[in-house]
């Protein structure tokens, strides 16, 4: 919904995400505070942020997958691992430049999400996820049986740190912009296609797969397309991953971790990347406030209570995100708009949604 | 001179377990043509589309597009052909907004691929404003001007049936398949479909393939009529004909009366 008294002149106008100035001035303030950032927060919280990053592309990527074409994929985190895995082993033992790496790193994961997307042709829902875990086991084991020479084997591989024009990215900062960048490339591509023909079809898909079959959306392909588009969101953001924490091992790329990805989407909300970037903020934010007050407890009451502080904050996470699945079913998107929309309308009352 | 139909059946079969859906039907429909499908619940009316849509592969006969076969094809190439269809009950894609769903609709007429989609350069912007314009023209058609930002799982029935049509209209039909659009509508809302059909056959002499249940609806508007009972077709004529024909009476139109 529109505030009132904004009309449009042309469908390009209409079909802009920012409608109005005040938009686009809230997006221009937002993204300013982004670049400033660093200059603000202490180096803790800017690498939170920094993983933040790496994390929200993934997740755009999962809400293609799952949110947009509705099919499940519990193994994200595999194609994570890919991405990490191809990136890390050109980077350090052949020299590639970021500017490589991370399309080969994409191409990668993509192309194996075919191989496990496959199925989807065939099965839906449960069955489909079993598939799609299938990844996450397979995935540590491949890499710890290939030659250790391509891939590190089980131990793992140390990456070269990102060099632009010969400078190599070391400082916490300069890592923070370089995947700031990035994750703002990749929320507008995931934006791009949902508001387009092929967006579209992907959600026709998920709305109705025999309704757009007879309407000419060949099912198959746009199944395999959200497959492997939402996996190459994963595989960058395994190449980024690499060159933050500049040490990649299949222990990073767990079953939990995919858990992690599905949980952001789902409280965020599935039906938009606003969503994806909305639980990756959420639940980050919540796991780190968890993660310091655990902390401050322990320092506090010694190291016994804080082996028992971990599990507990985990559980209460857990309780968290129920709550707010509870309160807000479809993602805390909806309660967002609503919210806007009620806004707008102030004094009267908010029907439907 | 012989016509060459639009769209036509020879013979199909379709069985699930031991019942026969469609034992040996067929049909033709020329241009510019109304050809009603009828008969009661059960019947294989709707098993008889899903073969023309190719949602059902039939165990044994043909369909035919202008002569050439596309008993195999698949339903999404049937619908780059111009087949266009609705269904029975609401199919439309409820997470969208009626634009939207008109837009869908155009998914075999437009060609963003995926990597203009991802990117949104200036050719993928024109198609998107070239077909936004086009499918005002559909809004505007159907009557939907003040829904077109709606979203259709919050629209009543009557309306939503409208949508799925305009959706089948985006395909711009060559031949245009109606699996009961008139059910559960207001007699107005009847009245208004009506001539939508009426409106379309008219303008691009498109031929329509209908299946519905109300009587008046379907005298008034057929060239033929085409009944069917436990999946064979018992009757095919102009309306006044199979109004009359005993078989019909019998089995379906007498069924009405007491
Ligand atoms: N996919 C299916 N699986 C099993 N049986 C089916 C299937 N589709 C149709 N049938 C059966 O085939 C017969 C014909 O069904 P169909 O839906 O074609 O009838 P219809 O004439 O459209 O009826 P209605 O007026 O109720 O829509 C019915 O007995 C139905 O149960
Ligand atoms: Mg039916």
């Amino acid at each position: 919904m529109l505030p009132s008294g904004v009309f449009f002149r042309d469908f390009a106008a209409e079909a802009a995400y920012l409608r109005t100035g005040p938009q686009r001035l809230a997006l221009a303030l937002f993204v300013l505070a982004l670049v400033l950032l660093p200059a603000l927060a202490g180096a803790y919280l800017v690498g939170v942020i920094t993983l933040m990053f790496v994390t929200m592309i993934a997740v755009l990527g999962l809400q293609i997958t799952v949110g947009m074409a509705g099919m499940i994929n519990i193994g994200q985190s595999a194609f994570v691992g890919i991405g990490a895995f191809v990136s890390a082993s050109l980077a350090s033992k052949l020299g590639w430049p970021f500017w490589l790496t991370l399309p080969a790193a994409a191409l990668a994961a993509g192309v194996s999400s075919l191989l496990f997307g496959l199925p989807a042709l065939r099965i839906k829902g449960f069955y489909l996820a079993l598939t799609t875990v299938a990844a996450q086991i397979v995935f540590p084991i491949g890499i710890a049986r290939l030659p250790s020479a391509w891939f590190g084997g089980s131990s793992g591989l140390a990456v070269e740190p990102v060099s632009i024009f010969g400078h190599a990215l070391l400082k916490q900062h300069e890592l923070y912009y370089f995947n700031l960048a990035f994750v703002l490339l990749f929320a507008l591509l995931a934006f791009n296609l949902k508001r387009t023909r092929v967006g579209r079809a992907l959600i026709a898909v998920r709305d109705n797969d025999i309704a757009a079959s007879v309407l000419g959306v060949n099912i198959g392909y746009y199944k395999l397309v959200a497959f492997f588009v939402g996996a190459v969101f994963a595989g960058v953001a395994g190449a980024l991953l690499g060159y933050v924490v500049s040490y990649v091992t299949t222990d990073h790329f767990t079953l939990w971790l995919s858990i992690w990805y599905i949980s952001m989407l789902i409280v965020g909300g599935m039906g938009s990347p606003l969503g994806a970037i909305f639980g990756t903020v959420v639940i980050t934010a919540l796991q780190e406030s968890l993660h310091a007050l655990g902390n401050a407890a322990a320092a506090r009451f010694g190291s016994d209570f804080g082996a028992f502080i971990f599990p507990a904050t985990n559980s209460v996470l857990g309780v968290l995100i129920i709550a707010i699945l509870v309160f807000q079913p479809h993602g805390l998107l909806t309660g967002w708009n609503t919210l806007k929309a009620a806004y707008r309308i102030w004094p009267y009352r908010h029907h439907g949604g | 001179m012989t016509v060459e139909p639009a769209l036509e059946a020879v013979d199909l079969k379709v069985s699930f377990g031991a019942i026969k859906a469609l034992d040996g039907v067929s049909l033709r429909v020329d241009a510019g043509q109304i050809l009603s499908v009828i008969g009661p619940n059960g019947a294989g009316k709707s098993s008889l589309l899903n073969c023309l849509s190719g949602v059902y592969r039939p165990h044994s006969g043909r369909v035919l597009f202008h002569g050439r076969d596309i008993t195999a094809l698949a339903p999404h190439r049937r619908a780059a052909l111009g087949v266009a269809r609705t269904f029975q009950g609401i199919q439309s894609y409820a997470s969208m907004t009626v634009r939207q769903n008109i837009l869908a609709g155009f998914h075999c007429r437009m060609k963003t691929g995926l990597l203009d989609a991802l990117l949104y350069w200036p050719r993928a912007q024109r198609e998107e404003r070239e077909f936004s314009a086009r499918a005002e023209e559909i809004i505007e058609f159907l009557e939907l001007e003040e829904l077109r930002h709606t979203l259709v799982g919050e629209l009543g029935y009557g309306l939503r049936k409208r949508v799925d049509l305009g959706r089948a209209l985006a395909l711009g039909p060559s031949v245009l398949v109606l699996d009961e659009p008139m059910a559960g509508m207001s007699v107005e809302e009847k009245a208004d479909l009506a001539r939508f059909v009426l409106d379309i056959r008219a303008a691009h002499n498109t031929p329509v393939i209908l299946v519905e249940h109300d009587m008046e609806v379907v005298m008034d508007i057929s060239d033929q009529v085409l009944v069917m009972e436990w999946g064979r077709a018992i009757a095919l004529g102009a309306p006044a004909e199979v109004r009359i024909d005993a078989r019909v009476i019998n089995a379906y139109l007498g069924a009405e009366e007491p």
